[in-house]
This record gives C-alpha cells, structure tokens and sequence, in this order.
C-alpha cells in the first residue's frame, strides 16, 4: 500500500513537471506546427458561467471548422482554434491571454462576461493583441480607449434605449394600457447596472415603478418575491436575473396565478432561450425580451440553428453571436493579408463585413463598438420565438397585452 | 539565523525567474500563486501561529482591494499612497472584527464562523454600496505608468509581488524568533493555560489578527492594481478565504515556507491538470479536487510535514534520553 501512495506522489510531481515543462515550451511547440493562422477562443467554460461559455465556445469552433472547410483564410491557410477557459473569472481569463500571446495567435475572440471581457482587453492590449468582444455589454469594454479591442454586438446602452423606446412603442400601439411596472433584477453588475436604468428612465416615459426588488444569484425560491407582485399588482413585470433564476421566477408566478399584461424582460436570462421555451412551456408563453438575436430572414442563421440543434444543443444567442465573430475576425485577417496584429487591427477598424448572422448591417467600427449592433424584441409565441420589433426583422406581431 | 538564509536563498531564486526565458505566461502564473501566497501567508499568521482558523479573510483582502480602487478612482489619491492606506484599512478591518470576537471570547468554530459571516456581510454591502459601484464594481484605469503603480512589463508586477512576500516571509520569521511569537504558540496550544501563565491572550490575539489582516489586505491591494477590477464577488467572495487557508494547510501551518510552497504546488497542480486534460472543460477541476484530498489525507501537516520527516529520517536517531533526564 504505501508503495502505491508513494507512486501516486510521484505521479503528481511528474504531471506538475510536466506541467511547468509544457508551459516554458508551448510557443516553441506551437510555432513549430506549421502555416496557417491561430485564433484564440476564449470563454468561461467552467465555473459559473459555464453553460453560457460553453455555448459560446460551440458558435465560435462551428465558425472555425465551416472556414477551414472552405479552405481556411485565403493565402494564409486554415485556421487552428487555440482554446481558452477563462474559469468564469478575471484572472483565469487574464492567464489564458498570456498563453494565447506566447502560442502566437493572431487575434483573441470571446470573453462573454463583462468583467472578464475588462481585464482581457487590457491584458490583450498589452501586446497589441487585436480582442474581439462577443457579448460582454459593460460599456466601459469599449470607452477606455484600447486601440486593440472591439465589440461585435451591442452595449448596455443601446440595449435599455432600444428596449425602453420599444416598450413605449408597444404600450402606445395597444391604447397605453400599461401604467405601472414592477421590477425583479439579481444584484450584480448585470441586473442592478439595468434596475438603475430603468428606475431612471421609465417615469420620464410614463410609468411608474411600483418597486425594485434586488435578489442575488443564486436565489433558490421566488415565492416571497412573487407575494409582492401579487399584492402591488403591477401592469408590466420587468425581470432582470440569469437563466436559472428567471426561470424559476417565470414558474413562480405561474404557480401563484399572477399574470401582469406583460412580462417584459432586457437581456432576459431565460426569456429568448429555446431551452426555457422546450422546458417549460407554460411558463414561457407570451414572454417578450430585449435581446441579442440572429436575423431570421438569413439562410445562413437558419443553417447554422439546425445544425446546432442536429447537434442536440440549443440555438443561445451565445452561439450565433460567436458564430458571427469569428467570421468578422477571419474576414478581418484575410483583407489584411497576414497574421500580422497591427494590421489586423486597421482591417477591423474599416471593416464593412456583412456575412455575419446578426440584424446588424455592414459592420462599422468608431472607438471599437460596432455601430449597427443593436438588440431586438422576441415573444415566445405558439411555444417558438418570434421577432416583434423592430419591423425590418419582425417575423410576428406582437401579443401585448397577455390573454388572461 | 539558517531560516533568515533560506528566505534570501529562495526569494532570490524566485527574483532570478524573469531573467530565464520564462514567457510572460509563466511570470503571470507565478504573481498570481505569489498573491495566493501572501494572502495565505496572512492566514498563517493568525491561524497557522495563532490557531485561530479564520473563514473570512477575504474581509481584509477585499477592504485592501476596494480602498486601493475607490481612493484612485472617485478620490483621484496616487496609487502607491492608496495602496498604503488599502493595507491600513485592511489592518483596522481585522482589529474590529478581532475585539468584537475575542472579546466576546469566541473559540474555535465560532470564531470560524463568525469571521465568515462578516466577510458575507461586506460583500452583499460592497455589491450594493454607491461607493463600491455596487454590482458594477470599480474599474481602475489603465494607465501604464509607475506613478500610477502600473507597469508595462510583468516582471516588475512580479518583483513587486515577491517583494511583498518577502517581507510576509520575514515577518513570519520575526514571529517565531520573538516574545510575541511564543505567546502565540502558547495560545495556540492551550489558551487557558497560557493565561493562567499570565499571556494576556485576547491581545495577543488582537496582535496577531491585525498583522494577519494586513497582510491579507496587501495581496487584495496588489490584485486590484494588477488586474484594475474588482467587484463584490472578487474582492469579498469566499473564494479567497477558501484559497488562504488551503495554500497555508496544505503547505504547512504555522511553518514561514507552508503558504508559499503551498500556493505554488497548489496552483502548479492546477496547471498540469489543466494541460493534462486538454480541452475538456472542468475535468482539470476533478483531478485538481483528487489531488488536493490526496494531500491532505497522505501529509496532514502539509508540505512542510514531509519535508520534516525527510529531513529527520537522514539525520542521525538522537540517543534514548535516560530515565533521570526524561524526569527532570
């Protein structure tokens, strides 16, 4: 037994040999395997974010392996996904930029939560590194000035005008049957940046907030909250939380029979997610959000969401916001020529790229936010997700206000 | 004395690394296993000397990141100035929480606890706080300048870092070679004992947790300037109590070398799972979690508690005491 233990000791301190060893000759490794171009792909695919990473991870390998089917960038040849798991937190994301810089890669897309996305933009920067934002919506990601960091998709601003101006929309289009709006939102960065928002905004658009009930993440019981929603009454319920937390608030009220005319959700964890709409029907229907989506009148987004869901996954907006990185990135790398950063950088800074899967038109760059990113709403409808703003993008009409 | 030379020995092997032709992947690892060390190196101050086993240092690293971030971002105060004051704050945090618990004579796994539940306290404070930028956190500016306490190149954040553990190293030792020290000890091993002897304990006590605190504060002070953001769930999450006190057991409690090497091994042995592993999300965590229950379980007193047994098996058996001397 004890010569068993002592082989097991040894074993570690190989492995952390090894490790080290690995680590020290990565670049030589690396750089030793040949043309083509690497492309860091970085997201929180363990610790708490990791359903999300993961599904990001997903969009932005299918971008990679469909490219390098076509025979990867022009003249430079197939792309190689340099994998990174940024372990949900800033420092683990920090750590894979440093590797990512010393395997060489070309540029780094990913990041997926705001503070992840802060600290590997700066890390990036250092190096000169060309970082392309999937998701992150903090808007500091792209006010700091970092010549090397760029956000495909929209910011928290533009996000809670584009929902505060279309729930304006919505309630004056029905005969303003909505007076009065309760908000639920979890009490990070996320949903407490949101809740302040909306508290400062939406009694300049007539309405007026009944309460603001902060919860953390996790929560594991919503009765009590949903109690208050019961006693206020209010006309419109806007929930601001993560996947698990809004769904189980969803079901809460279902539960307790508490239906406002609306449950209308910004960046909604759970309220454009195909899984929630599969789950738990009943919960979810006429549900509206403000939120990243594909265009749906695009083949390709319709290509690429059966082939996702042939995989068995659910087509998250983590996926195809991805999905379209990656291609802006390659496209990006190939109109500049070579792997080389500086370059890459400029490509991206007059990108006009259209073949991405989002409602977003050509791509146009001013201090790295991509200027035609914008959200948009989606009702759950008939156990499906239908588009109902803005109208160019519009697949349904709107349900407003729920059926009894 | 032959301690005070390891401690040159190894901090200066440690200093020699950026002169390799260590990428800055490698440095980068290191400053954060050198920040877990100084965090654990706090702990062990109170609860590897101290025997009281803390579950919420992360109050004092937080308070030493949060007041190095609030002073430079809403107060303009230079960076180095707010770094001092970040490591005071975290001192006068641990002095707080140490009167009220050891005053109200709190032991064991009441202290634990307690301690805990004052890290929770500040963190749902901090994450709801207009002055911490409640949920949104605080974000320093980028600013590669030294006046500003940020460097273009890793290897001065790691000398920094070093440095610090340097001193926390040095700082150990003092306490084991000072009156101080063998008050600790002795409230560590019995503490009704050691008062019956006269050791005014809840001092000593009180001593220990201030220092401990400051320490602690000084790697939350050094996280925030290096990675220029904290919020709520970095600076006052469990995850930093949690990595304090494994780095410091798993490396030897109440030994200088135990947090250091702990933190090293430790996060080396997350490394190598991860490469091991690949590309398969959370299987490194398995591997990393076996590892850990093997050591704990094969070397309960840490890496120093092997290297002790090592070093007694090649040293010569000492003569059987006699029955007078053993008496007397």
């Amino acid at each position: 037994m004890p010569d068993r233990i002592g082989l097991s000791r040894r074993s570690f301190l190989m492995s952390s040999a090894a490790g080290t060893a690995g680590m020290l000759a990565m670049p030589a490794v690396l750089r030793a395997q040949g043309a083509g171009v690497k492309l860091g792909v970085l997201h929180p695919v363990t610790g708490a974010l990791s359903y999300s990473g993961q599904q990001g991870r997903l969009g932005a390998t299918i971008a990679v392996e469909e490219l390098n089917a076509a025979g990867g960038i022009k003249g430079l040849g197939k792309i190689e996904p340099v994998l990174g798991d940024a372990q949900s937190t800033p420092d683990g994301g920090t750590a894979e930029v440093e590797k990512m810089n010393s395997a060489g890669v070309a540029a780094i897309v990913g990041g997926y939560g705001s503070s992840i996305c802060l600290a590997v933009s700066q890390a990036a920067s250092r190096y000169d590194l060309p970082y392309m934002v999937d998701v992150g919506v903090t808007d500091a990601i792209v006010t700091r000035g970092l010549k090397n960091t760029f956000r495909f998709g929209p910011g928290f601003g533009v996000i809670a005008k584009t929902a505060l101006d279309n729930l304006v929309t919505l309630n004056d289009q029905a005969g303003k049957p909505a007076k009065t709006v309760m908000i639920v939102h979890e009490d990070s960065a996320f949903g407490s940046g949101l809740a302040k928002l909306l508290n400062d905004q939406l009694p300049a658009r007539g309405f007026q907030i009944l309460e603001t009930i902060p919860h953390p993440t996790p929560t594991r019981d919503f009765n009590n909250v949903v109690l208050k929603i019961k006693a206020a009454n209010p006309d419109i319920v806007i929930p601001a939380d993560y996947y698990n937390e809004y769904v189980l608030l969803a079901r809460t009220m279902l539960q307790q029979q508490v239906r406002p005319k609306a449950i209308y959700s910004v960046l909604g964890g759970a309220a454009s997610s195909y899984k929630f709409v599969k789950e738990f029907p009943d919960a979810a229907k006429y549900i509206m959000d403000c939120n990243h989506w594909f265009d749906p009148r695009n083949a390709k987004a319709l290509a690429l969401k059966k082939k996702v869901e042939a995989q068995g996954q659910f087509f998250t907006y983590e996926v195809f916001m991805n999905y379209s990185a990656v291609l802006l990135v390659a496209d990006a790398i190939e109109k500049a020529g070579a792997a080389d950063r500086a370059k890459i950088i400029a490509a991206l800074e007059g990108s006009t790229f259209v073949g991405h899967v989002m409602p977003y038109g050509p791509t146009k760059f001013v201090n790295g936010q991509n200027q035609g990113a914008a959200p948009v709403n989606t009702q759950v409808l008939e156990n499906d997700i239908q588009v109902i703003f803005p109208a160019a993008f519009a697949s349904s009409k709107p349900v407003f206000p729920m059926p009894a | 004395m032959r301690r005070l030379a390891m401690i040159v020995l190894v901090v200066a092997v440690l200093a020699a690394v950026p002169f390799t032709e260590a990428s800055n992947a490698v440095l980068n690892f290191l400053v954060v296993a050198l920040l877990i060390a100084l965090a654990g190196q706090g702990w062990n101050v109170l609860g590897g000397y101290g025997g009281q086993y803390s579950f919420g240092h992360a109050a004092f690293f937080g308070t030493g990141a949060y007041v190095t971030a609030v002073l430079q971002v809403r107060y303009g105060v230079n960076a180095w100035l707010a770094f001092a004051l970040g490591i005071a704050a975290g001192a006068l945090v641990g002095a707080v929480i140490g009167a009220l618990t050891f005053r109200s004579g709190l032991r064991g796994s009441y202290f634990a606890l307690v301690t805990l539940a004052f890290a929770e306290v500040l963190r749902i404070v901090a994450s709801v706080a207009p002055i911490t930028g409640a949920g949104v956190g605080t974000l320093i500016k980028l600013d590669l300048r030294h006046e500003a306490l940020q460097f273009q190149s890793r290897a001065v954040f790691y000398w920094a870092i070093l440095g610090l553990v340097a001193l926390s190293l040095v700082i150990a030792w003092a306490i084991e070679h000072s009156r101080f020290g063998a008050w600790l000890t002795a409230v560590r091993e019995n503490e009704d004992a050691a008062r019956a002897l006269g050791v005014d304990a809840t001092r000593v006590k009180l001593g220990a947790m201030t220092l401990s605190a400051a320490i602690t504060a000084a790697a939350g002070c050094f996280y925030a300037q290096y990675f220029l953001f904290i919020d709520a769930g970095i600076a006052y999450g469990p995850w930093i109590s949690v990595e304090a006190l494994l780095t410091a057991i798993i490396g030897g409690a109440g030994t200088i070398f135990g947090p250091l090497f702990g933190a090293l091994l430790v996060r080396l042995l997350g490394e190598a799972a991860r490469l091991v592993t690949g590309d398969a999300p959370g299987l490194d965590l398995v591997i990393y979690g076996a590892a850990l229950v093997l050591v704990v379980a094969f070397a309960p007193r840490g890496l120093m508690g092997i290297v002790a047994d090592i070093r007694s098996a090649f040293r010569r058996p000492a003569p059987r005491p006699t029955a007078e001397a053993a008496g007397g």
